[in-house]
């Protein structure tokens, strides 16, 4: 066994080297770029904290994360909870259950970008589907969906919804179903109200995959940026703008690097924060 | 008690077809919008072919003839994009996923090597693309495929070792064993024996990583601007023209979107295990 160990390390560290090559790597750099006043194009001079100062001082950018956090918020407790109701109710014999399954896996593979733009002609004012269906059911007063502040939020936090309820519905469907059965047996000699079932059972057995559909979810989310792009351009206005878009606007629109760096960096640690609560769980994952 | 049982069953089910005609309602308008006349689509809001509307294929041979260039160097380009970061992400992935599962490393712990790898995918894209954007222009790789291969590959990478490191852990070590008994080096039982076992599951990453190289975005858009963009960022090219033209969004998209849902549909059984990061067996 003394071979295997010199061998080891060829097999993980071509990919450590990748990664550190195309991760650390650009991280440090542009950790040296947010201390520097730097345009494209044009020399950089040191701004010392001058470009975090600035961020917690630009309304700009407490704006757009107030908005990345609303559609945060929306969207992992919309899609969790949604997924978690289909899944309960699939969690059962039902002819076709596999076809479900496979048809419900598309969403998550549409590109956001693409699932953005066919969101513009759905939720279009005039001819969009949405307000064709309504009217048809006798509303008046439709939805101005794209000219509206929270409309247009809504609009975003829907087409997310879309695309990754299904991923939710399946992962917690899968985790449905690895639950032992014996506990379901035992649990209807003691009672035969689902809804005790499901609280004092179901919950606290899936509570682990609850968890990590959760986390994954809310990383996800936190990176929005190409259905608000094409779906409302970041509007009206600036209300629909999420964080990340804001920093593709200051640093590849407005080439203001430095500034974009540091806006980066600090969403950066907000979300070491938001993770360092999790690592601990997720690690439990990997036992060796 | 029966009575309750039948309108219990008559409930669920309503809420399944409820469930299943929001998942597939967006894919119907894409398909319905795509065979309809532009001036149908700005007028008469219409859902049913037939009935509501007549429908034309004047979109499509529009898509098909003259600006099927454009198009279909956008769908070229992406698959090139994608096959070659799925290539990369899969070829490390598996490797680094078999040595995390096979062998104990002492220095780093695989655990905490699992978790460095996974940790990739809590990075924003966003905080990389500007120095990615610097670092290809100065190596003279922008508007390059190549510039695209790189990222994608990094990015999908994590989907790719987590999967691997999960499936060889399922897989016996007792044959790899009797290998190494008869002399074979770790390479020789990677290779003639692992990996065979595990071709299934590596197909399935490579799809995953294939999908989702498929739909970036972001970095398309910044590191191409001519020969190399794929068809997200042509895609987001249609607005600029005279408004938004809904019929070239629905053919564009439906094309867009074909390969990667396609091909999802075949990695069924690994989809679940490799979208949570092998947190979670499918």
């Amino acid at each position: 066994m003394q071979a295997k160990s010199r061998y080891k390390y060829l097999f993980v560290v071509p990919g450590i080297i990748w990664v550190l090559a195309f991760t650390i790597f650009p991280l440090l750099y542009s950790l040296r770029l947010s201390f520097f006043n730097a345009r494209l194009g044009k020399p950089e001079t040191f701004a010392g904290l001058n470009n975090y100062i600035r961020a917690f001082g630009d309304y700009r950018a407490w704006d757009t994360f107030g908005q990345t956090l609303f559609f945060v918020s929306f969207s992992v407790f919309f899609t969790v909870s949604i997924g978690l109701g289909l899944a309960l109710l699939f969690n059962r014999p039902m002819p076709g259950r596999q076809i479900f399954r496979s048809l419900f896996t598309m969403p998550m593979f549409v590109a956001p970008i693409a699932l953005g733009y066919l969101g513009l002609t759905i939720f279009h004012e005039e001819v969009g589907a949405v307000n064709t269906v309504l009217r048809a059911m006798g509303m008046v007063n439709l939805p101005r969906w794209f000219s509206d502040v929270w409309t247009a939020r809504m609009a975003v936090v829907l087409v997310d919804t879309w695309q990754w309820t299904p991923f939710c519905f399946l992962v917690l469907l899968a985790g449905l179903q690895s639950l032992p059965e014996e506990v379901y047996e035992a649990a209807f000699l003691d009672t035969s109200s689902s809804w005790d079932i499901f609280r004092y059972v179901t919950l606290p057995l899936l509570s682990p995959v609850l968890f990590t559909v959760t986390i994954l979810r809310l990383v996800e989310a936190f990176k929005i940026l190409d259905i608000p792009f094409s779906l409302t351009s970041g509007g009206p206005g600036a209300a629909t703008q999420s964080y990340s878009f804001f920093i593709y606007l200051t640093g590849l629109r407005n080439f203001n690097t430095g500034y974009a760096s540091a806006l980066s960096y600090i969403l950066l640690f907000v979300m070491l924060i938001i993770s360092s609560f999790f690592f601990s769980r997720l690690r439990k994952n990997f036992e060796e | 008690m029966k009575y309750t049982k039948i309108i219990k069953n008559i409930l669920i089910w309503i809420v399944i077809i409820i469930a299943t005609v929001w998942v597939f309602f967006p894919f119907y308008w894409a398909i319905i919008t795509s065979f309809k006349m532009p001036t149908v689509i700005l007028t008469k809001p219409s859902l049913i072919p037939f009935l509501d509307f007549q429908p034309t294929l004047r979109n499509w041979e529009q898509e098909f003839g003259n600006r099927w260039p454009e198009i279909s160097k956008g769908l070229g380009n992406s698959l090139i994009i994608a096959v070659g970061a799925a290539l990369i992400a899969v070829t490390l992935g598996t490797m680094v996923g078999y040595g995390l599962a096979r062998f104990r490393f002492n220095r780093w712990k695989n655990k905490d090597m699992t978790m460095w790898f996974l940790s990739q995918r809590f990075l924003p894209p966003i905080v990389t693309v500007i120095p990615f954007f610097v670092l290809m222009k100065n190596i003279g790789l922008m508007d390059n495929q190549l510039a695209l291969i790189l990222a994608n590959a990094t990015f999908t990478m994590p989907f790719a070792v987590l999967t691997m490191r999960d499936v060889f852990r399922e897989l016996p070590k007792e044959l790899e064993e009797s290998a190494y008994v008869d002399g074979a080096s770790p390479l020789t039982a990677f290779v003639q024996i692992a990996l065979p076992l595990a071709a299934p599951a590596i197909a399935a990453a490579a799809v995953i990583c294939f999908a989702f190289s498929w739909n970036e975005f972001l970095f398309a858009l910044i590191l191409t601007y001519k020969n190399a963009q794929p068809i997200t960022v042509v895609i987001a090219g249609v607005e600029h023209t005279q408004g938004i033209q809904f019929w070239f969004v629905a053919t564009r998209l439906l094309l867009a979107i074909l390969p990667p849902t396609l091909l999802a549909l075949t990695a069924q059984r690994y989809i679940v295990r490799g979208l949570t990061l092998g947190a979670v067996k499918g």
